[in-house]
């Protein structure tokens, strides 16, 4: 490493921390969000994987990704388990409540007989609910010091006691009976959707068909449509991804130019003194590079250390999950340092054209 | 000996917002390898002027400079740089030393910069006995005196073995104790290494450690 380039930097250790920190907070926003999108996908995919029905029966527009309306009637339960190749039906209310100070939770109401059938699901530790003030959750929130018999507020102030923990994950890690759920929310003989499991699973499309033909204006889809990528559910996430990545790549590029255009104007008669020494214009722009390469690099640094330590800060005191992909590392590293290469171009260019004589005279 | 440096008819004018002040009118002088020539004149006379010319730092308005057979003044910028980093030396009356480097980390800067990435450690040794810096290497410039950080100017000035060293008042801001020890190492780089020597400065007794004196006045050789 040229002892030039290190020794600038160990000059002024304040603005090299502070010019760090810009490149920092660049990367560390793209791992940030890129990572909460995935981790929350990833965490949605996991737990709809585990349901084994085939087809979700529901009202148009009553379950969105944050959302859901409790606007199905029940009695069609009765009426999908008539329908031809259709093995077994259970009807569920999926409730988005807010949790603490920081995001949103969701219960879901399920008659555990059914529910626990159709989709494989066991309890593993204590026993399914049986009283309208339990509930049973997955691993994953009993590990958030949630044991079996501990308290969980779901609405406002209202505890529910920890029945029992069950497995595997499938969709909300807290369900409790429907008939307590219906109650809680004045929608008796309602639900939000009804699974339905078919018989032979290859006549999953000729089955949700006969149900669409038989009961129309409701919506009919399969499980395995439904649960795309988050991505591709939200609109425009992928476009905010991206417009993310070049805010980020200009962010840092700015604070690179600003930390090499002071550090150029501070350094003009040292400029001069290269230029005296027969340093040509490549070789001062590649010294004034190396050093913006040089601290875009302690950045990302900083930045992947700041992104874990916010990842795991936030995941401890909310739900949101963060899963950091080596591809938007890389992304992040690229903007880094290209943003930091191309910020330090002007000024470095810049310096190369000084007049030496006026600068080996600047005071 | 041979003609090392030859300038010829040099003429400068700067341009100072609408008014042309012309700081050398028709300069010529011709420079024999090893000599130790000393510049003298008044302030205003010219003389760093020339010297940036003749070190390629300036183009001139009309004239023609040739350093060891290559015609600095046709040169173009990138080529004239690249003239002054094989055979130029400077050394300038604030000794201008990288203040973030140690005096080994300058003088291996001007290797790198001469494209001698390892530099010739048997030379740079030699250099710094003569200079008597051996044991001031790891020092930092302002951890060192006036004296040793102009020993170790001139240090970084002849590492490369340049045609030339062009030296602007090199004992300008010297007391006359580390003045008397820098124009002894100038006289002893020129008797030994055959060094060719073109200094600017004030001091009488500067000057009389030079085999040849130039007075300037009024952008004129008198």
């Amino acid at each position: 490493m040229d002892s030039l380039v290190v020794s600038n930097i160990r000059q002024r250790p304040l603005r090299s921390a502070i010019s760090v920190l810009g490149v920092a907070l660049g990367v560390a926003l793209v791992m940030l969000f890129t990572g909460l999108a995935h981790g929350m996908s990833d965490d949605l995919q996991k737990r709809s994987s585990n349901v084994s029905a085939e087809i979700l029966f529901t009202r148009p527009g009553s379950l969105q990704i944050n959302t859901a309306s409790t606007n199905l009637s029940t009695k069609y339960v009765e009426l999908l388990q008539k329908v031809e190749g259709v093995e077994s039906v259970t009807p569920v209310i999926r409730y988005f409540y807010s949790s603490g100070a920081w995001g949103v939770d969701q219960v879901e109401g399920v008659e555990w007989d059914s529910f626990s059938q159709m989709n494989n699901i066991r309890i593993i530790k204590g026993q399914a609910p049986r009283s309208p003030d339990e509930i049973v959750i997955d691993e994953t929130k009993a590990a958030r010091n949630h044991p079996v018999g501990s308290t969980l507020k779901v609405f406002g102030d209202r505890l529910y006691r920890v029945a029992g923990i069950y497995a595997p994950e499938s969709g909300a890690r807290a369900k409790m009976m429907l008939g307590a759920l219906q109650d809680s929310l004045e929608a008796p003989e309602k639900c939000t959707f009804i699974y339905v499991k078919v018989k032979n699973p290859a006549e999953q499309v000729a089955v949700a068909k006969r149900i669409d033909e038989a009961f129309p204006g409701n919506k009919v889809q399969l499980t395995r449509e439904l649960f795309a990528t988050i991505e591709n559910s939200i609109p425009g996430l992928t476009i905010f991804l991206r417009v993310l990545v070049i805010l980020s790549a200009i962010v840092s590029a700015l604070v690179i130019m600003l930390a090499m255009h002071t550090t150029i104007t501070e350094r003009t008669r040292e400029i001069g003194i290269l230029k005296a020494m027969g340093a040509s214009r490549f070789y001062i722009i590649s010294a004034i590079e190396r050093e913006a390469i040089l601290i875009s690099f302690l950045g990302l640094l900083v930045g992947f250390a700041l992104a874990w330590l916010a990842g795991v800060g936030i995941h401890k005191t909310t739900s949101l999950i963060f899963d950091f992909s080596l591809k938007w590392a890389l992304v992040a590293a690229a903007i880094g340092l290209l943003g930091g290469a191309l910020g330090a171009f002007y000024p470095a260019a810049r310096a190369a054209n000084l007049d030496p004589v006026n600068a080996l005279a600047y005071e | 000996m041979a003609t090392i440096l030859k300038a010829e008819n040099l003429e400068k004018t700067y341009r100072v917002g609408k008014v042309d002040v012309p700081a050398l009118r028709g300069v010529s002088l011709a420079v024999q390898e090893g000599e130790f020539i000393g510049i003298m004149g008044p302030s205003g006379c010219g003389k760093s002027t020339m010297l940036h010319l003749l070190g390629g730092l300036l183009t001139p308005t009309k004239g023609r400079i040739v350093i060891d057979g290559e015609d600095l003044t046709a040169a173009t910028d990138a080529k004239r740089t690249d003239i002054r980093r094989r055979k130029i030396g400077f050394v300038f009356q604030r000794f201008n030393l990288f203040p973030t480097l140690t005096a080994e980390g300058n003088l291996r800067l001007a290797e790198r910069i001469h494209g001698n990435g390892s530099g010739d450690a048997e030379r740079r040794h030699e250099i710094l006995r003569m200079l008597r810096l051996e044991d001031k290497m790891h020092h930092k410039p302002l951890e060192l005196s006036g004296g040793e950080q102009q020993r170790v100017a001139l240090a970084r000035a002849v590492v490369n073995r340049p045609a030339i060293v062009l030296a602007d008042e090199p004992t300008g801001n010297l007391d006359s104790e580390n003045s008397e020890i820098v124009l002894n190492m100038f006289r002893e780089l020129n008797d030994r290494f055959n060094q060719t020597i073109i200094m600017i400065t004030h001091n009488p007794e500067a000057a009389a450690a030079c085999q040849r004196v130039i007075q300037m006045r009024d952008g004129h050789i008198v």
